[in-house]
């Protein structure tokens, strides 16, 4: 369960130096979480070893986001805290381009060409059961498009760019986005045990993972939550599903447009450039780089240590974003319709998945 | 409250083009040998 309640640096009132200077408590406080997370889980490892005990591995991302969850819901966030909290988002986003280092090009283009045809399949089965469930509970057809922009694209980011383009309330996009991040909460302990269950591979749980959790920060944890290996591939899943942002995002502008509800968008190809996730570059960047062996190894693994320790950060930043008792505050409908479409989404995909690593 | 929890969010989502150059120049330095072996 989620909402974001957490304040961010309001950057035009303070200058540089002292912007950067309130950040500081909250990251440390991010490497805090993140690193007492990885020391636990370290510790029992270590433990068990020694006294030759069988005890399930729980990686440091779960510690991290519980202790940041009890944090969260118990004491709270300090103010003092807040601003370097929220940039958990930052990290991710580093994290994520750290992480192409650990792509050859080859495989990018086979396991995101993959990816990319079941993004496709995602996108249709999502839009069209968050629009009818839309429908069906009765909610604003503007919250119904952000839900569904949301559950089928790359949730908050995607609901941020859609709720300008389309025009719809402040209210609307706040729900969705609690709604969404409730969800993504869920998801990361619901999907890993289901993915035990089923024995799926690394990959296959890896492409539902990207391709079913909708926020990116959620999608990477529920992989990482499984294995180093389905981290790696449910990140490349994600961000496929994150690049195409701006041509979802595009479609319903035009659509409420065309309603007179929304504003006309005449330069269409800006507008896909505005909405395009930087940080799939810097991902391209990278592996592109790797591909024609600019790294030597030691600097790959040092590189990639370098995404380890920012997604620290992030796994730590989600426990600590989320805030159970803020929930009730929302109105329960948008969570029944994305409750529903989520779990109707994440079966077909998983079904959509499984046969796809089965004949692929 | 609504609007400054989106307006919160969209000044978080501007940082992303900074987050980008931060890990490239990290990956420069790292392939400079100006940052040495980080461990896990």
């Amino acid at each position: 369960m989620a909402s974001t309640s957490i304040a961010v640096p309001q950057a035009p009132s303070l200058r540089p130096a002292t912007a950067l200077l309130r950040l500081i408590p909250g990251v440390l406080l991010l490497g805090a979480i993140g690193y007492l997370g990885k020391f636990i889980e370290q510790s029992i490892n270590t433990y068990a070893k020694a006294h030759h005990l069988t005890i399930p591995n729980i990686e440091y991302v779960l510690w991290a986001i519980l202790i940041g969850l009890v944090v969260s819901n118990t004491i709270g966030v300090p103010r003092v805290f807040q601003p370097g909290v929220a940039t958990y988002e930052f990290w991710l986003k580093a994290g994520i381009v750290f992480l192409g280092v650990r792509f050859i090009l080859g495989d990018v283009l086979k396991l995101g060409g993959l990816s990319l045809g079941l993004v496709g399949i995602e996108l249709t089965i999502a839009i069209l059961v968050m629009t009818l469930l839309g429908r069906v509970f009765k909610l604003s057809p503007k919250l119904t498009s952000l839900l569904a922009v949301g559950s089928s694209i790359c949730g908050v980011s995607a609901i941020i760019a859609t709720q300008g383009a389309i025009e719809a309330d402040d209210e609307d996009a706040s729900l969705a986005i609690a709604a969404i991040l409730a969800l993504g909460g869920l998801s990361l302990v619901v999907f890993p045990l289901i993915g035990h269950w089923l024995h799926l591979s690394d990959r296959a749980y890896g492409l539902w993972a990207g391709l079913a959790v909708d926020n990116t920060a959620e999608a990477t944890a529920a992989g990482a939550l499984y294995s180093d290996a389905a981290a790696k591939i449910a990140v490349l899943a994600k961000t496929t599903r994150n690049a195409l942002i701006g041509f979802v995002v595009l479609a319903y502008a035009i659509y409420w447009a065309s309603k007179g509800q929304a504003s006309e968008i005449k330069n269409k190809a800006g507008f896909l450039w505005k909405k395009f996730p930087k940080f799939v570059l810097g991902f391209l960047l990278l592996s592109l780089l790797a591909t024609f062996h600019t790294f030597e190894k030691g600097q790959i693994t040092t590189i990639a240590n370098l995404s380890r320790w920012a997604f620290l950060l992030t796994f730590a930043g989600v426990g600590l974003r989320t805030n159970i008792r803020e929930l009730g505050k929302q109105g329960w409908r948008p969570f029944v319709v994305g409750a529903v479409g989520e779990v109707a989404i994440a079966a077909v995909t998983l079904v959509v998945v499984a046969t796809a690593d089965r004949f692929i | 409250m609504a609007q400054e929890q989106v307006e919160k969010k969209r000044f978080k989502l501007s940082l992303d083009s900074w987050a980008v150059w931060l890990a490239l120049s990290l990956a420069l330095l790292v392939r400079l040998g100006v940052v040495a072996k980080i461990p896990w």
